[in-house]
């Protein structure tokens, strides 16, 4: 496979972290990033984000917001 | 209402499968601990969709009733999950779609948002460390509403809620490539914004140093112009 270009390599970035993507085409972006110090941050800082949006755990449902909900439930239930 | 199943979102598709049973069966107490295991999700969903909490809601609230009404409507062609929250989405677009101006909004965002990254610095290894949990939060949260709505819904469901692509392509009415198309900019666009907070900046003291370095250097310059050296 020829030498991949950045806009390449970034247009396979969400493949590549999610596994996808042949062999070839992976060794490719593999061996960009490894020559390329501005793509490598960005792979590198786009798992890190994905990381911290997992443990982040984000919106939570408010307390208020479930006792409503349960509210309404039991009333919906109790009428069908 | 009574007390709740003790069963956490993590169960699998079975558990699903056997609540939808009891629900059919006439058993209330399973349809409550459904909605507990998956309140959750459908909350953060209908944010996704909805970018607020207020109208997020409402739609929530919506999903379930319509689940409750239309449970015997699920063919098990599909996980029980993924039923749900095409529910929930449907709910929350129609609601979105009821807004002044929204779905001409999308399309112009759609059309108009080219995702380059401008941002090159590693960031801190731990962000914790600088922010704490609680902050760290509040930085995604505010990342993820700020984003285009048809990135957010995609976001949302593939990197917070874990769907494979084809479901979410399922769940959103989506092509397969337009659901990786989306995910490859939200990432991007999700990136950069927490790369504004994140990034290894020059520390204050290190730049105070190198300016006045320079300082020191153009005065000497001057010095030794003035005394014809």
């Amino acid at each position: 496979m020829a030498m991949l270009d950045c806009k390449e390599v970034l247009d396979n970035l969400s493949d590549y972290i999610d596994g996808e993507g042949s062999e070839e085409l992976r060794k490719a972006i593999e061996l960009h990033i490894s020559r390329c110090g501005r793509c490598r941050v960005v792979f590198d800082t786009t798992g890190k984000m994905l990381k911290i949006v997992t443990d982040a755990e984000p919106f939570e449902v408010p307390l208020a917001v479930s006792a409503r909900l349960y509210a309404r439930l039991e009333k919906v239930l109790a009428e069908e | 209402m009574v007390e709740p199943d003790k069963m956490t979102e993590r169960d699998g598709p079975e558990d699903d499968l056997l609540l939808v049973e009891r629900i059919l069966a006439g058993d209330r107490r399973a349809f409550e601990s459904l909605v507990r295991k998956h309140e959750r999700r459908v909350f953060r969903v209908t944010v996704a969709v909805l970018g607020n909490a207020e109208d997020a809601e409402e739609a929530m609230q919506d999903t379930f009733v319509k689940a409750f009404r239309h449970i015997a409507q699920f063919r098990r062609e599909s996980r029980f999950t993924t039923w749900l929250t095409r529910i929930a989405v449907n709910e929350a677009l129609q609601k979105r779609q009821a807004r002044k101006n929204t779905v001409s909004l999308d399309e112009v965002a759609e059309a108009e948002v080219k995702v380059f990254p401008h941002r090159s610095h590693q960031w801190h290894e731990d962000p914790e460390k600088l922010f704490g949990k609680q902050e760290v939060r509040m930085m995604v949260e505010d990342a993820i509403r700020a984003l285009p709505p048809i990135y957010r819904e995609t976001f949302v469901l593939r990197d917070v809620e874990g769907f494979r692509a084809e479901e979410a392509a399922e769940i959103l009415g989506l092509t397969l490539p337009a659901i990786k198309s989306r995910l490859l900019r939200a990432r991007l666009l999700m990136r950069e914004a927490l790369a504004a907070r994140l990034e290894d900046a020059p520390a204050l003291p290190n730049r105070i140093l190198i300016t006045a370095g320079r300082m020191r250097d153009m005065i000497a310059i001057k010095l030794m112009k003035a005394m014809g050296q």
